[in-house]
């Protein structure tokens, strides 16, 4: 028989190292002689959309399109260190290096026009397309090429931020170790094949508190893979290790969702700006998958009644755990 | 040693000769989505290739009389696709259909299916359940066996060295005869069957089990007929009450044969559930 239930899981996350650990990262901008900004950090693109994110934060900054940007990564020998690609930080901790580096940047820019445009004052002058000119009086304008151009030297710009993040009592286990957190929720529906112990899921649902969406898009994209991730670590990921060897190293038999077995999953991107936050924006790498495994162990119990504690929830075990049920239910009758 | 030599043969009267000629020496290779992997790890090492993949009178499947003949090197994708493989033949199309992924169903052929020996092979029980033979054809000779003769143990087949499997063949089926398949795998692509089940059924005009031929993968040394099961269910109605003690019957030989391992408190479970399912696929399609 097939039987379905519902289930919620939800989480809070503190993003960045934590705990009093030093979390540091470092960004320079750069006038390039194009007028284009060149933008080093020692950010590591994954594949979550560092090298979007990040390039959008410093067009912002400078009223640039994204294209303007050019973006340095990933290359230890001309970028600075910005830590890891690691405890969903770049956008926030490497985002504020960024922004901190662009706006430095753009005072200087700001400074050069001043005395290129003969002006007496930056007040009211305004970076736009790769124009600088005086709000009141956009005719009078110059590029950033001619900038540029105009200088010996280019124009460069580092700037560093440092997270706040203070230790835990270690006498309590008391404290705020983390700066910022994130929160999310998780509800899915299930289909369990009571004759098989096969666990289907039918369709889901994902609310990400995201601070600001920098990349709407790129948000969806991390939700679809974190719950995917979330759903694998739920279902089928079992690291058979005997004797410090993993039995199953190839994909195979390590098993992971495919698309197929990925329902469409509806998702709410939740805004409500961080303060400290670059434009924001907070980090949501990890806190996307965090709620799925819980959500689904709750969906079934909700569909047949058995409370599992321990992963992956395999046809296996949840066939067995259904039957011992049955079991105590009928012994319970006789 | 490694490989030295790699054939592509143009005609099946070359790869024969080769066949003859290197014997143990050689392997042939199809698709490959079998052998490339062994070869990698090891486990296989042949010193020469013959690549079978572009003969052209190796693919295909077309209606030979009363027949309809699979030739061997065809693949996945092509059963999917074919024509012959109609709504009768639902569950040759679905096991075809749940093989590896679409690239590996476009590579995977039918004939390294059967002779790769695997016990969860998903092409096989629907060719056991429609009482198929094969065609085996080697420099001077040929023989027609019945696919279930061919299977000897796990990973082995009752093939000469010097013997290509030319083609499967079994008996058309009629409008009022279906074959239907189930499979519970561990996730919905790229998933090996842990079980699966194939059901030919004909039922007589008071509805009962006129024909019927059981099948199963992964639930022993290779595909395995279920022919207790078919006693049993000859001649009887199709109601939950004889399902179910089909089922019981089944859970038996499986109890039987899988003794003393592991995974058997599972499968004797899961197989219920599958083999109901099986059925009902095959009821459905019959109306």
């Amino acid at each position: 028989m097939k039987k379905r239930g519902i289930g919620i899981g939800s989480i809070f996350y503190g993003t960045g190292y934590g705990n009093g650990f030093p979390d540091v990262s470092k960004a320079v901008a750069q006038l390039k002689s194009d007028g284009k900004i060149a933008i080093y950090v020692g950010a590591t693109e994954v594949g979550q959309g560092a090298k979007t994110a990040l390039s959008q934060i410093a067009a912002e900054v400078l009223g640039l399109s994204v294209d303007d940007i050019v973006f340095i990564n990933e290359d230890t020998s001309i970028t600075p260190d910005s830590g890891t690609a690691a405890a969903s930080r770049q956008t926030y901790n490497t985002g504020n290096a960024i922004k901190l580096a662009c706006e430095k940047l753009k005072r200087d820019i700001l400074e050069v026009a001043k005395d290129y445009l003969g002006l007496n004052s930056i007040v009211g002058l305004t970076l736009k397309n790769g124009y600088v000119y005086p709000k009141t009086l956009p005719e009078k304008r110059v590029s950033l090429g001619e900038i540029s151009e105009s200088l010996e030297s280019s124009l460069k710009e580092e700037a560093v931020f440092t997270a706040q993040t203070t230790e835990m009592d270690e006498e309590t286990g008391q404290g705020a170790p983390y700066w910022p957190y994130t929160f999310s929720a998780c509800g899915v529906e299930v289909e369990v094949d009571t004759e098989t112990g096969r666990v289907e899921i039918i369709r889901a649902v994902l609310a990400q508190d995201v601070g600001r969406a920098i990349n709407p898009e790129l948000i969806e994209g991390q939700i679809d893979g974190g719950f995917a991730m979330g759903a694998g670590y739920a279902l089928y990921e079992d690291l058979k290790i005997e004797k410090g060897k993993i039995k199953n190293n190839s994909f195979t038999n390590y098993l992971i969702p495919t698309s197929l077995d990925m329902p469409d999953i509806e998702k709410v991107i939740i805004e409500d700006p961080e303060s400290t936050a670059p434009y924001g924006a907070k980090g949501i790498g990890e806190p996307v998958m965090i709620p799925v495994a819980p959500a689904i162990l709750n969906a079934i119990y909700d569909a047949v009644g058995v409370r599992m504690t321990e992963i992956p929830v395999t046809p296996e075990k949840l066939l067995k755990a259904i039957k011992e049920k049955e079991m105590t239910y009928n012994e319970g009758k006789n | 040693m490694g490989i030295r030599e790699v054939y592509k043969g143009r005609n099946i009267d070359e790869v024969l000769e080769l066949l003859d000629k290197y014997r143990n020496d050689c392997r042939i290779i199809a698709g490959g989505t079998d052998l490339v992997v062994h070869l990698r790890h090891k486990r296989l090492n042949p010193k020469v290739l013959v690549d079978i993949s572009d003969i052209e009178e190796l693919h295909g499947i077309k209606k030979e009389g009363e027949f309809i003949e699979i030739k061997g090197a065809t693949t996945f994708t092509e059963i999917v696709k074919s024509n012959l493989v109609n709504k009768q033949l639902i569950g040759l199309k679905e096991a075809a259909k749940s093989v590896g992924s679409p690239q590996i169903r476009n590579r995977g052929t039918i004939g390294g299916n059967i002779c790769n020996g695997s016990p969860a092979a998903d092409i096989v029980p629907p060719l056991l359940a429609l009482d198929s033979t094969v065609l085996l054809k080697s420099k001077n000779k040929e023989r027609e066996i019945s696919l279930e003769e061919l299977f000897l143990d796990k990973g082995k087949v009752n093939l000469k060295e010097n013997e290509l499997l030319y083609s499967v063949k079994f008996k058309k089926i009629n409008k009022n005869q279906v074959l239907s398949f189930s499979k519970l795998g561990l996730r919905k692509a790229l998933a090996i069957s842990r079980l699966c089940i194939s059901v030919f059924l004909e039922l007589d005009k008071s509805k009962e089990c006129k024909r019927v031929k059981i099948a199963d993968g992964a639930l022993g040394k290779h595909g395995v007929r279920e022919r207790k099961v078919e006693e049993f269910l000859l001649g009887k109605r199709l109601n939950e009450e004889t399902i179910e003690e089909g089922a019981i019957i089944l859970q038996e030989e499986i109890s039987h044969r899988l003794q003393g391992r592991l995974s058997l408190p599972f499968k004797k479970e899961a197989v219920k559930g599958v083999f109901k399912s099986a059925i009902s696929k095959a009821l459905e399609n019959l109306h």
